[in-house]
């Protein structure tokens, strides 16, 4: 190529970019209009992005706001909420997953809603203990979801198996349903939170407790999950399974059963040949409750400095956690309404959530005890879990081999 | 045979013998400081400005940061209130006395060697077999770089799925050569070499691209002088390929290794650092003692440590380097 | 020194050029196996792209039935963020071609007393996270309005390719014998001028192979383009590629679709500058 046809093009390839900024959009938000919120979320995918951008939009209506709103990938939200934070651009409502609240609520970054009078009655306690920090609460959720048990229909049908309702009937199953590719359980073994979450509502049920891992109950817990991996019931690779790869399992027909949430429903309608019930998670002894982890995520009211505008963002949040929002959101995403009056008419709605409104229920909150120490004590969770399947630990020493770390 | 270079070593002698230093003998310090800033030493300078500039704004103050913050107490509470009180090397301190610091150090050391001696060697045989001509030579070197095209989150979720224990390809594939299924993600002794074999593949394309513009870059001359003298194939690798070859190969290793001690979505991807924390390396602990347990500064204690283990390996290249220049 | 050429008879050139063929074709089937074997990944990639759990834990070596569900979704969704991608690496290309090539030269070729510390620098400024440049851009950023634009990325991408391109360019011009250079100054030439009409020709396989890794820099990036956008105005495909997963499910035909698509153009770039990739660019120089 000459060399001058050669310059001309590289001249023009630096200039389109740099003219294209008339065509791009502005710089950072002004938030300096008054009824304009700023909202940032981790409901980046679809379907949740528009039914949550539906519920948002009901708000901004019945408060007269304009509102301009930020997605971000879920692993990614906490890095921005950090980074905003620093160069002083918080959002004027701001998203969190509920055991990450107490974190940041313990900076001061977040503004206590009893300042402006939101009513929190009515509410779940199990969430109402996610949002609160130091008797403050700082958050509302307007749906929350759980754990359970899945089971495809047909397959249990055929082996003649009812539903577990405690470990041992579970184990049973699990081996009875282990045949050629198939195993009978698949849950979440990872080495992230996820892995931790999924380990709770056995340890929870069992009466082990997050503030001391290293009680008998804990381990009773742990050794359930190492004899079905030890015993072939489900599979090895447990170890690096999230929950979305746990349902691809069950989906495949690899799995007879799967411990996984209410959000996979969407999903597994999508293979409708694939027929599954639910019910809560099983118990150790019948006299045990099953006790499952709360999760979800709570709208909260970032500390910006302009009172007029968190006022209007307090207002904002107490309008997403509405009863109509709530069942709005319920429907459509498969998850329960935190307002315990509402329990009733959401079953009758979507009765395939029975199990899962009865479980949440009983849910319980991961930050409830320990607050902002929570991260530490699931991490160790999870090391543990690791520990004890890849036999590098017994189940006794596994959590003290994991804290030590 | 090498083509001469110019060395940027000491300055030559001046004309009595004695070697230049300060000002020269039969210069005024007016004349020598007129020389120093002449036109063209002024654009000669010019040539450098704009990437130093950018260098500096963009990384100066990073890295500055960087370390001030491995000497505080630098929490989720600092990001809101910007207090992060000082606690000198005490970062360092829990950094190195971590259970999980001397495994995670040679998980590091092993990754990297094992990733780069097999990314170096396959591709340094790709690249001198695209080097023949032949029909199609261009589009499959160029189809060599697609990896590098993909997302690395989809590229690790591709190799989790071929790598599963039960229904992955590559064991299936074993079975149908009679091998039983190997654990390679979730058995702690398997696991680094898995990761260590992706890494090889996503090293590859950048290996072969480079070092083929580097042998592209050798006369075809030489070869066939050095035939007459009898060097060819190996002898024609050791005595005429490799001597030209050293500048590019010594800046693709070097750059090889800096890129990998910092490798982190690889590894998250396909393991978490798991099972049991047998694929942890230093750049995954930095990672979640930052974003997972929201510690800072013991994260910026660890990225630190890994850059001083990089800056060791920057000092050697920069000794070869002078060391070869002088040849 | 050339070697007179030798003329065969007839057959025997016929001959000669048989075997030749055969060998070239040799060639072409090693390098397809090869390519085969380090791209089987990407092959299994597209397979799952194609099934319509957009996973592989149903499917066959060979997606018989497939299922274009993926693409539909990944060509109406990301059109436009892939003319984002492009716009943004390209200028990233020229950007840090036009700023990495001199100053390469530069600490290649003269003779500065800081030049080994000038390299410890370049070295050390690849050797920072990225999560770490990161953050302190953001806040620049935010001050100096550069959010959202497709020059701040550029910049930011470059912030990246610039050192790697000194680095590789300078390796490369290391091997510039000086007298070629030198020659163009006695005929009066300046130095700019002398290096933009001797040394650029001369490192075109180099300024080649910087650019493409520029590009690759650039196009695959997603921690500059989480960061430096908080609007959907300027989304590059990589970003793009998220909206497919969620926290605990995910669409991955989507994903893998768009992959696949994405790669496209970029692949078709990344042949054309390859083409230009031939030896004995210094070649003809030293004489």
């Amino acid at each position: 190529m000459k060399k001058r046809q050669l310059t001309t093009l590289l001249a023009i390839a630096a200039i389109t970019p740099l003219a294209l900024t008339a065509c791009s959009g502005g710089g950072a938000q002004t938030g300096g209009d008054p009824d304009t919120l700023t909202i940032l979320d981790y409901y980046n995918n679809e379907p949740d992005k528009t039914l949550i951008q539906a519920a948002l939009d009901t708000c901004a209506e019945e408060l007269d706001v304009t509102i301009e709103r930020e997605t971000v990938p879920g692993k990614d939200l906490i890095q921005k909420v950090l980074q905003r934070s620093s160069s002083k651009t918080l959002p004027d409502v701001l998203m969190l997953d509920n055991p990450d609240l107490q974190e940041i609520a313990a900076t001061g970054g977040l503004a206590p809603l009893s300042d402006y009078d939101v009513d929190t009655s009515g509410f779940a306690d199990g969430i109402l203990e996610a949002a609160t920090y130091e008797d403050e609460v700082y958050g509302l959720a307007p749906t929350v979801n759980t754990l359970g048990l899945f089971y495809n229909e047909t397959l249990l049908a055929e082996a003649g198996i009812e539903p577990p309702t405690t470990w041992d009937e579970l184990k049973t199953a699990a081996a009875a349903l282990t045949t050629g590719d198939q195993y009978g359980l698949a849950f979440s073994a990872i080495a992230t939170y996820e892995g931790s979450w999924q380990f709770l509502p056995f340890m929870w049920t069992n009466g082990g407790d997050e503030t001391d891992l290293n009680t008998p109950e804990v381990a009773e817990a742990l050794q359930l999950w190492v004899d079905l991996v030890d015993s072939g019931s489900a599979s090895k690779s447990v170890l690096n399974w999230s929950q979305a790869d746990v349902k691809d399992q069950f989906v495949a027909g690899n799995a007879a059963m799967m411990i996984n949430g209410p959000w996979q429903i969407p999903g597994l309608a999508e293979t409708p040949d694939v027929k599954w019930g639910t019910v809560q998670v099983p118990v150790n002894d019948e006299s045990q409750t099953p006790i499952a982890p709360l999760g979800g995520e709570v709208w909260t009211v970032p500390v910006t400095g302009d009172d007029e505008k968190q006022a209007k963002a307090a207002s904002f949040v107490e309008c997403i956690s509405s009863d109509d929002n709530q069942l709005e959101l319920a429907t459509e995403r498969y998850t329960v309404p935190t307002k315990t009056e509402l329990a009733g008419e959401y079953v009758e709605a979507v009765p395939t959530m029975e199990a899962f409104t009865e479980q949440v229920a009983n849910a319980r909150s991961r930050t409830g005890q320990l607050g902002e120490e929570w991260p530490e004590a699931a991490t160790v969770i999870y090391t543990a879990i690791q520990l004890a399947l890849t036999g590098q630990a017994s189940v006794e020493d596994a959590f003290e081999q994991a804290a030590a770390g | 045979m090498t083509t001469t270079r110019l060395t940027s070593g000491p300055a030559p002698a001046s004309p009595d013998g004695a070697p230049r230093r300060g000002t020269l003998p039969g210069r005024t310090r007016k004349q020598q400081f007129r020389r120093q800033f002449s036109k063209e030493n002024i654009t000669k300078i010019l040539f450098v400005v704009p990437a130093a500039l950018y260098i500096v704004l963009f990384f100066g103050y990073p890295v500055v940061k960087n370390v001030v913050m491995s000497l505080q107490d630098y929490t989720t509470k600092t990001f809101f209130t910007g207090e992060a009180p000082w606690v000198g090397i005490q970062n360092y301190v829990t950094v190195i006395t971590s259970n999980l610091f001397w495994p995670s150090l040679t998980n590091t050391a092993l990754f990297t060697i094992g990733s780069i001696l097999g990314q170096f060697v396959i591709g340094l045989a790709l690249a001198a077999f695209f080097k023949r001509r032949f029909p199609l030579n261009n589009f499959l070197r160029s189809m060599l770089l697609l990896p590098w095209l993909l997302p690395l989150i989809v590229a690790s979720a591709t190799w989790r799925s071929i790598l599963d224990q039960d229904s992955g390809i590559l064991n299936r594939f074993l079975g149908t050569l009679g091998l039983d299924a190997i654990p390679w993600l979730t058995d702690p002794s398997v696991a680094l070499t898995a990761v260590i074999l992706v890494n090889i593949w996503v090293g590859i394309p950048f290996n072969v691209t480079i070092l083929y513009g580097g042998l592209q870059d050798i006369p075809d001359e030489l070869y066939e002088a050095g035939a007459l003298d009898g060097a060819i194939g190996w002898k024609a690798f050791r005595h005429i390929t490799w001597p030209n070859l050293r500048p590019v190969v010594s800046v693709v290793l070097l750059l090889g290794v800096v890129y990998t001690l910092k490798v982190l979505d690889i590894i998250l991807g396909l393991t978490n650092g798991g099972p049991a924390n047998a694929t942890q390396t230093l750049a995954i602990r930095s990672y979640q003692e930052s974003f997972v347990n929201f510690e800072f500064g013991v994260g910026a204690a660890f990225s630190n440590i890994l850059i001083l283990i990089s800056l060791l390996f920057a000092i050697i290249y920069l000794r070869a380097n002078r060391r070869q220049v002088d040849e | 020194m050339t070697i007179a050429p030798v003329v065969l008879s007839g057959q025997a050139a016929t001959r000669r050029r048989h075997k030749e063929n055969t060998r070239s074709a040799g060639y072409t089937a090693l390098g397809i196996v090869f390519l085969a074997l380090m791209l089987f990944p990407v092959y299994w990639m597209i397979n799952a792209s194609l099934q319509p759990s957009g996973n592989t834990l149903t499917a066959d070596i060979f997606p018989f039935n497939p299922s274009f569900a993926g693409y539909e979704k990944a060509i109406a969704d990301q059109g436009g963020n892939l003319i984002t991608s492009l716009l943004i690496s390209l200028g990233t290309v020229v950007l840090s071609l036009v700023i990495a090539a001199p100053a390469a030269y530069a600490l290649a070729q003269f003779r500065f007393r800081w030049i080994n510390i000038a390299l410890l620098a370049i070295i050390i400024s690849q050797m920072i996270p990225g999560i770490v440049i990161a953050n302190a851009l953001y806040a620049a950023y935010n001050d100096l309005g550069l959010l959202n634009s497709i020059p701040g990325l550029i910049l930011a991408d470059a912030s990246h390719a610039i050192p790697f391109a000194i680095l590789i360019l300078r390796a490369f011009m290391i091997g510039i014998p000086p007298s070629i250079v030198e020659a163009a100054r006695v005929d009066g030439a300046g130095l700019v001028r002398a290096f933009i009409s001797i040394v650029v020709p001369i490192s075109r396989n180099s300024l080649i192979t910087a650019g493409l890794f520029a590009f690759l820099f650039s196009w695959s990036d997603f921690l500059f383009a989480l960061t430096l956008t908080t609007t959907e105005d300027v989304r590059p495909v990589t970003l793009g590629i998220y909206q497919y997963l969620g926290t605990q499910v995910a669409n991955w035909s989507a994903v893998m679709a768009t992959a696949v698509l994405s790669s496209i153009p970029a692949i078709v770039l990344l042949i054309l500058a390859q083409k230009y990739i031939a030896a004995g660019a210094t070649g003809g120089a030293v004489k």
